[in-house]
């Protein structure tokens, strides 16, 4: 039941970082980075590397999971009867808590602040490969963060509301009764934040994935009960640790201490209600396409309406045209109640002959009208084979596909009034067959 | 010898050497908050990590243990790690700060000291750490008693003998009533590393333990809850009730977020299923089951693989889970091809006559994508799917013939080989299609297609006009052809000749293979086959024609399913390796000790009835006595404790390695609990049984890569009423 340990490799393979594999042979990280590459240059594309890779040239069999991150891959080594999902979960958890310290991820952050990242690992994963503390709220107070360093470092006072001191570092952490939370956080001001982000996703769209990010910045151990107007449209849900599950399934409220910062509360799936006569969840958008193959090539002509009243943003289709496309030329128009200008604002094509994509861009959809995409591509080989299914992909601000509502929020426990927020915010990502 | 390159490396760091040795000297004076020496620290990390040799450094960094900073202390700690068990002669120069340390009034360093020491496998370190440890397991502070408890595990893996006789284990024992869930949560992480080990002592719960961990779920971490759950598969239930009663505290955390949680989970439910009898309890935790594993595919491609991989376990086990969810392993185009893989394979098992068509038509859609591998696969389904469904039969077929007339070499070659099975799954029915197929004749290149295609013109040569000149036309590079072609045509020549003896063509042809079978040909196999069939012919050709063209027996491809009782006990690994590659982990990985069922009063007849045992295997004869304090407990969970403590504890048998049997077989309370030692149970049960001895001999072929369903012959009638009902 544990990682053997991590390894960061550089986009070229080569090892940044990797915990201290005290336990094990010198050549054991060195073996699974060898096996890795070897899978990896082995691969005809990218993506195509199974997760979990078996080295079993040891005496003792082993594993790797590797998950990429900026172009960087992190690799868990595991031995043994392990389960790589606690790997791939640690990885996601680890990845995470280096977004949090650092803001980007990246090979230049990671060796410039390599030695936080270090504490990190220690703290995150024991050498016998127990992961312990991932919570970004405790870790806080055992491993400062770079900006906090150099603040504590220019200020005399090195205590400001809010911020424990290095000093005090270490206790507030462990004598919390909550896990998740520190204890004695101080705000002058206090609030929390609540995004509810909705993705639709699926082949010509019929799952619609939903997430209630928070920002809580509160005072004290608040404890926190969120209701909502018509609960049901949520289910699969699966909640953050500090949520209440026993509270959940007798009165679907969400009764919870949350965390100091960022953190995921809840996430969940939204079907509409069986008495409803459609069962899937409406495109907001509606697609033509008229593909012609001939040879050496084909044309095709792609008609996007909305279906939305609201204003859809950053739409993108792409297409993949074959291995063998070499070319692309297209003419963009739009029809029906165009108000604005034909112009790049409208949108934009592109055709990249490395992914061998075609991609189409539209910054601003409005409710009505459609737009039109015409073209033809070439290929080398006279009965080409394009993707038989588009990638389409959109934003809608403030809308969401449940119309989940809020009823309310009430605080007990602490006196103070409290700020609060909620803002919708709705995307999708799916698969358009022709 | 190195290179000249690495002559450098090397100068390079000696000089390093040097410079941070000088740096740490000029660091003791005048120092400000030590900021000198935490630079100089950080670099010679940064030189550790990236691999180079600091050693030299060993007794100028161990000078900086006493500064009271804690990064620093931090950083010689790191150090320490690193080096610590390659200077067995200097050692003992950290060993006093090392028990300061200890008892340091900062719980951290506390901590620090105790996880530090416990990486230096030396006699002096081990032998200072003992003391220490046994009063940081009982220290005030709950982040050193979670540290604490996670040490003991590494000083066992040094010694196991030696933690048993200083009692470690029934401290850590003592940790799971511990008021803190994160060190409950370790202390059993901790027994069961122990446990888990083939050398290690059993770590069994009794209900009451169990219950108490399952109240500390809901304050633990999530590791602390991956811990928990998983530690459940070592409470053997007694009653129905307490497995039922433990499935309903347990279900919730189907709704954690994280997936390793939620499949943890899941690998519980499945073990406390086997111990309950209430099938609408059953029906109701199947169908609970479903919707979190369909949401871990919306995580990223990784997790979905390694779901997808259990998913297709769970579903031969349960095959209610997941019954209508076939559309949710629909492929995504962009879909990495290990998942797509791994979604086509579930969505062929979860077919059904109700959603045949949509699967179908999905296949059909993948069998015009543009990865090769992918679309071969998505071709080989659709046969299958022809062989599994039938009332879809039809529809795969005309699908076969659409693909066929694509002219994609390997499309049309794939659906030759399905075709095959097709043929022999419903004989008689489709045979109007051979046409169709003899006009791709020319298309077909790889063997296993060729061969395919010769069975199909030799088994129907009664019904195929021109099959003599076809075949005449194959057999002309016979000498060149690999195996299994050669063998495939020298059967179908002799069915040709069997079929139409008349026929002077025939004649030649089949007088020309098998001289050339016979005398120009290497391969004993094709040899002894063409002797064969000669003999047969020449002695007496109606006896020949009974035997060639003997009726084959029916195929079907539901018979690959996986035994029962190996199924059983894969599903106890759910989410690990084992899972992954579909193989019991004691048979790749060393040093696992294996699981398996464990006969109780609860466990259902179903399950016992393909119930498979487990060796352990035999160690030296060695007996341990205990001088720890709390009794070593029976498993009856009602029976009185006798220590001054109320509340039980779990039953660790401390194992006297005299007596193999008593390990796993505390009690024997039906007198048959058949889990001791290498025994096979008392079951009077005989098909599945005798499997038990190697339940993963046929799992290699079963399992190995994709489809398993390579169609077999029905083997008997069928399969066993009882074991068809899956939902026990």
């Amino acid at each position: 039941m544990a990682i053997d340990g991590l390894i960061i490799l550089d986009p070229a393979g080569r090892p940044i970082i990797q915990s201290s594999y005290t336990t094990y042979p010198a050549a054991y990280p060195l073996l699974h980075i060898e096996a890795l590459n070897n899978a990896l240059a082995k691969a005809p594309r990218e993506g195509s590397v199974d997760p979990v890779i078996y080295v079993g040239e040891l005496s003792c069999s082993s594993a790797c999971c590797h998950v990429e991150v900026g172009g960087m891959r992190f690799v868990a080594t595991i031995s043994g009867d392990v389960d790589p999902l606690i790997a791939f979960a640690f990885l996601d958890a680890f990845i995470e808590i280096l977004h949090d310290y650092f803001g980007i991820v990246s090979v230049a952050t990671l060796k410039d602040n390599f030695d936080i990242v270090y504490q990190l690992l220690e703290e995150t994963l024991d050498s016998s490969g127990h992961p312990l503390t991932t919570s970004p709220n405790a870790l806080s107070d055992i491993v400062l963060s770079p900006s906090l360093i150099s603040k504590l470092l220019a200020s005399v006072s090195p205590a400001t509301p809010g911020v424990p001191s290095a000093r005090q570092g270490g206790y507030g952490a462990f004598t919390s009764p909550i896990p998740w939370r520190k204890a004695g956080v101080r705000h002058n001001h206090n609030e929390i934040l609540f995004d509810v982000v909705e993705e639709m996703r699926g082949i010509v769209g019929n799952n619609v994935f939903g997430k209630i990010e928070s920002n809580a910045k509160l005072s004290g151990t608040p404890d926190l009960t969120l209701t909502f107007t018509n609960p049901n449209v949520m289910t699969e849900c699966a909640f953050h640790p500090c949520v209440r599950l026993q509270k959940w399934t007798r009165d679907n409220a969400l009764s919870f201490v949350p965390p100091e910062g960022r953190f995921v509360l809840a996430e969940y799936q939204y079907r509409p209600p069986q008495s409803a006569l459609i069962s899937n969840v409406p495109i907001p958008l509606s697609l033509k396409a008229n593909m012609d193959m001939g040879e050496f090539g084909g044309t095709f002509a792609l008609t996007l309406t909305s279906r939305l009243i609201k204003v859809m943003e950053n739409l993108e289709l792409i297409f993949y045209l074959g291995e063998d496309a070499t070319s692309a030329q297209c003419t963009l128009s739009s029809a029906g109640s165009s108000v604005g200008s034909v112009g790049s604002a409208d949108g934009s094509w592109a055709f990249n002959s490395r992914t061998k994509t075609l991609r189409w861009e539209i910054l601003n959809m409005r409710s009505s009208g459609s737009w039109i995409l015409r073209g033809s591509w070439t290929s080398k080989i006279k009965a080409p084979r394009p993707a038989h299914a588009f990638q389409i992909r959109f934003e809608i601000p403030s809308y969401s596909f449940s119309s989940l509502k809020v009823d309310q929020l009430r605080l007990s426990s602490e006196t103070y009034k409290m700020y609060k927020g909620v803002r919708m915010r709705s995307k999708g990502s799916i698969e358009w067959r022709w | 010898m190195s290179t000249q390159q690495g002559q450098d490396a090397k100068f390079f760091q000696r000089g390093k050497i040097e410079e941070f040795r000088a740096e740490l000297q000029a660091a003791e004076a005048k120092d400000k908050k030590h900021q000198k020496r935490k630079t100089v620290l950080k670099k010679i990390v940064a030189n550790i990590t990236m691999g180079n040799d600091m050693s030299p450094l060993f007794h100028d960094v161990i000078q900086c243990i006493g500064t009271p900073l804690l990064e620093i202390k931090k950083m010689v700690y790191l150090f320490l790690v690193s080096y610590g068990r390659s200077k067995p002669d200097q050692i003992h120069l950290v060993i006093p700060s090392f028990l300061q340390d200890c008892n340091d009034r900062n719980p951290l360093i506390r901590a620090l000291a105790i996880r530090t020491m416990s990486y230096i496998p030396i006699p002096v370190v081990t032998e200072a750490l003992s003391d220490q440890l046994r009063h940081c397991l009982k220290d005030r502070d709950p982040y050193v008693r979670k540290t604490a408890a996670i040490c003991v595990a590494k000083v066992y893996t040094a010694d196991p003998r030696k933690a048993e006789r200083k009692g470690f284990v029934e401290l850590l024992r003592d940790m799971l009533i511990d008021e803190n869930a994160t060190v409950v949560a370790n202390a059993v992480a901790a027994l069961s590393e122990i446990g888990d080990r083939q050398d290690g002592v059993i770590f069994k719960l009794n209900l009451t333990i169990a219950n108490k961990l399952l109240g500390a779920l809901g304050e633990s971490s999530e590791w602390g809850q991956i811990y928990i759950l998983d530690s459940l598969l070592r409470y053997v239930p007694e009653q129905h009730a307490d497995a039922e009663m433990m499935a309903e505290r347990v279900i919730v955390q189907l709704q954690h977020a994280n997936s390793a949680v939620v499949l943890t989970t899941i690998k519980a439910l499945l073990y406390l299923m086997n111990y309950m009898s209430d099938r609408r309890l059953i029906d109701y935790i199947c169908r609970k089951m479903g919707p979190p594993l369909v949401t871990l595919l919306s995580s990223g491609p990784e997790v979905q693989y390694v779901a997808l991989r259990n998913i297709l376990l769970i579903i031969q086990r349960r095959p209610t889970v997941l019954k209508n969810d076939v559309k949710a392993f629909f492929c995504k185009y962009n879909d990495p091809i290990y998942v797509k893989l791994a979604k086509l394979e579930i969505m062929y098992r979860l077919a059904r006559e109700e959603n045949a068509r949509e699967v179908l038509a999905e296949l059909e859609e993948y069998a015009s994508e543009v990865d090769v591998d992918f679309v071969r696969k998505a071709v080989r389904s659709i046969g299958r799917l022809a062989i599994k469904v039938e009332p879809a039969a039809d529809k795969c077929i005309e699908s076969l013939l659409k693909l066929i007339e694509t002219k994609v070499t390997y499309v049309v070659q794939e659906a030759v080989i399905v075709t095959k099975d097709i043929f022999r799954r419903y004989p008689g029915k489709y045979e109007g299609i051979i046409p169709k197929l003899c006009e791709n004749l020319d298309a077909l290149d790889e063997p296993e297609a060729k061969a395919a295609m010769v069975w199909i013109l030799g088994q129907f040569a009664d019904k195929i006009d021109n099959a003599d000149e076809l075949l005449d036309d194959l057999v002309y590079s016979f000498l060149d052809e690999p195996a299994d072609v050669q063998l495939a045509l020298l059967t179908a020549v002799v069915k040709l000749f069997i079929y139409k003896s008349q026929s002077e063509v025939t004649k030649a042809l089949v007088h020309k293979v098998l001289k050339w079978a016979t005398e120009d040909i290497d391969n004993p196999d094709l040899r002894d086959r063409g002797f064969m069939y000669w003999r047969m012919l020449a002695m007496n050709p109606a006896v020949a024609a009974e035997i060639v063209l003997a009726d084959k027996p029916a195929i079907t491809t539901d018979s690959d399913r996986m035994d029962r009782g190996a199924l059983d006990q894969l599903l106890l690994h759910t989410g690990t390796l084992g899972s992954i590659y579909h193989k019991n982990p004691e048979t790749f990985i060393r040093n696992a000790a294996g699981r398996a069922l464990i006969d109780s009063p609860a466990l259902n007849a179903n399950s016992r009835a393909v119930l498979v045992t487990l060796a352990r295997p035999q160690l030296p004869p060695m007996t341990i006595s205990v001088s720890g304090p709390g009794p070593v407990e029976p498993t009856r969970p009602s029976q009185p404790s006798g220590a001054a403590n109320n509340v039980p504890l779990p039953t660790i048998m401390e194992s006297s390695r005299s007596d193999e049997r008593d390990l796993l077989d505390v009690e024997g309370d039906d007198g048959a609990g058949g889990d001791s030692g290498d025994g096979y149970p008392d079951g009077d049960d005989d098909g599945p049984v005798t499997k038990a001895a190697d339940p993963y001999a046929s799992l290699g072929g079963a399992f190995g890569g994709y489809v398993t369903d390579v169609p077999q012959p029905v083997v008997g009638g069928g399969r066993g009423g009882d074991l068809d009902d899956l939902l026990f």
